[in-house]
């Protein structure tokens, strides 16, 4: 099924109504396949070899999901980046991918002698009516690599049908809906915001950055917007249960909440939860490569004890099973990701007989449902990021001056904290680290803790002793970072 | 005052965000621009709570309440008990 057959139709039988909203603007769907189209046109009009992703270099908002639309409908890939990361990790997944052109809001995105489509010089034209072969891949989702590098999940127009048509029925999305768009198109999250909610002809707002800071301000604009539902991270939803002023809240209009991406502690959702009775609340669980793969719809009545909460039943029609030996959950079914996309190649990652292995040790409780209890690997959630302690090490082993590195993840009151510990030559400081990684790292890649030591504890085998060095965070760090009296500007 | 200052000092250049030199992150600087962000921004305020008890409203969980050093403080000190 062609991802983009829901908004064809929405297109055609709900024109006048309301599709993608931002700030002031909104477009109707019939204006928004216009856009869209040119897009496609301007696409097709390179002539670009088929299969080749376009990166998309724009915030979120109406001009990136037009780009979405678009490069889909001209039978590409697209391949978002994170506008907010640091240049070099931008520039480093262009030319990893080796994309064929740039969709950009401003002509200065380029690299190289890439074609540069300007979002907002494009003319708008019809939508393509042909549709996509659903095996063609429509997403490449990077995230952060095991190798130290980032790397790029391929997600097929059925992996991303499959999972946006089953939670569309999940919350019965219509086109009274009008959906907070919070995610970034790189997180997978947004696929949900794009494709279940246009395949439904209901309204994407998208939400300011700026008030994911300002939970009380979130809160009046999800009232003043007359929000029905969103999808979001534990994090985001804890600060705004604890400070969005929900008890004063008049939020009539919204109906769901789906959160995913990391554990929600219980007594956190209990707080949400009881804040917004009569919302519906659906814990969603599956790793990129799975789009998502397991769900829990919030009972309530089992909040009140501090148990952790489940993962739940398998969704999106996908099977599920537990390695004997390893307790690691396999997935099989029709969400599942095409595979790597590694130097301009598909490369396919699933097991012989079609499993993909999460990484995720799970057990099923007396209830049937399965319970999340932590990672095989390294690999921890920043805010419903994924991180590979490999790839912040990589980049911290690349500086000048770092002999010896590891990267662990502390539990702190609010979810995972990274932590690094690092053998240093004697003329390089921390805070010229943290300075060094902010050019090549998103924010939530820098580890928030440090501490330099002569060498890195290891076990007998010489293999590195990794509690030994969580134990090095366990005490504060003895802070002595009061400015001098006379120092009070900020040099670069 | 000077006892909130530092010890918020030391808790955000700390563990929040980076400078070159932390005691040249000047009190008036900007600590958005500087990378505090919404996750930072709960941690802050957290830590702000319990080590200062007080309670700061909701209403007033804002990006200009935490813009920088004296904004903070002002903003802890005048819900001191």
């Amino acid at each position: 099924m062609d991802l983009l057959q829901g908004f064809r139709h929405q297109s055609q039988i709900n024109p006048t109504g309301p599709c993608l909203v931002e700030g002031e603007t909104i477009l109707s769907y019939a204006q928004t396949a216009r856009r869209a189209g040119g897009i496609a046109r301007a696409v097709q009009s390179l002539a670009l070899a088929p299969n080749r992703p376009v990166a998309i270099a724009a915030p979120k908002g109406i001009e990136a999901a037009c780009a979405v639309l678009g490069i889909l409908a001209a039978g590409h890939a697209y391949l978002p980046l994170d506008m907010k990361g640091p240049e070099a990790r931008r520039r480093q997944i262009l030319s990893e991918s080796q994309v064929s052109a740039i969709a950009a809001s401003d002509a200065k995105s380029g690299a190289g002698d890439l074609p540069v489509l300007v979002l907002d010089q494009i003319q708008e034209a019809d939508f393509p009516s042909q549709s996509v072969s659903p095996a063609t891949i429509a997403a490449i989702l990077y995230t952060s690599g095991s190798t130290g590098t980032p790397k790029g999940v391929a997600l097929s127009h059925s992996a991303i049908h499959a999972f946006s048509q089953w939670v569309r029925r999940l919350v019965q999305l219509s086109p009274k809906d009008r959906i907070a768009a919070i995610a970034p198109l790189h997180f997978d999250l947004s696929t949900f915001d794009l494709f279940s909610v246009l395949s439904a002809g209901a309204c994407i707002d998208f939400l300011p950055d700026t008030l994911t800071s300002a939970p009380s301000r979130l809160t009046e604009w999800l009232e003043t917007r007359k929000i029905t539902g969103f999808y979001s991270v534990p994090s985001l939803l804890s600060f705004w249960a604890w400070k969005g002023n929900l008890k004063k809240a008049r939020l009539n209009h919204l109906r769901f909440i789906l959160f995913a991406g990391e554990p929600f502690p219980t007594s956190q959702l209990r707080e949400l939860a009881n804040s917004l009775p009569a919302v519906e609340l659906h814990n969603l669980y599956g790793p990129t490569e799975t789009n998502v793969c397991c769900h829990w719809p919030v009972d309530r009545a089992r909040l009140s004890d501090d148990q952790p909460i489940p993962i739940g039943k398998p969704a999106c029609g996908n099977e599920l099973r537990i390695d004997s030996d390893s307790s690691e959950l396999q997935v099989n079914g029709p969400t599942l990701f095409s595979g790597y996309w590694q130097r301009g190649k598909l490369t396919p990652a699933l097991t012989d007989d079609g499993w993909y292995r999460t990484g995720d040790l799970v057990s099923i409780n007396a209830l049937g449902e399965f319970v999340w209890h932590g990672r095989l690997d390294r690999m921890v959630k920043i805010a419903g990021h994924r991180v590979e302690p490999a790839e912040v090490e990589a980049a911290l082993s690349g500086l000048e001056g770092v002999k010896q590195c590891t990267v662990v993840a502390i539990a702190g009151d609010l979810g995972m904290q990274l932590a690094a510990a690092v053998v240093l030559d004697q003329d390089l400081s921390i805070a010229r680290i943290r300075q060094l990684l902010n050019q090549q790292l998103p924010q939530y890649m820098i580890p928030s803790r440090w501490r330099t030591c002569a060498f890195l504890p290891r076990l007998n085998n010489g293999k590195l002793d990794l509690q030994a060095v969580e134990k090095l965070f366990s005490q504060r760090p003895p802070a002595n970072i009061t400015p001098a009296a006379s120092s009070r500007r900020y040099a670069d | 005052m000077n006892d909130i200052k530092s010890k918020l000092r030391d808790f955000i250049l700390g563990e929040l965000i980076y400078c070159e030199d932390p005691t040249l992150f000047g009190d008036d600087d900007d600590l958005l621009e500087a990378g505090l962000d919404s996750l930072g921004i709960m941690r802050l305020i957290m830590f702000a709570e319990r080590e200062f008890n007080v309670t700061l409203p909701d209403t007033e969980v804002v990006p200009d309440s935490v813009r920088s050093f004296n904004a903070l403080t002002h903003w802890i000190e005048s819900h001191r008990p």
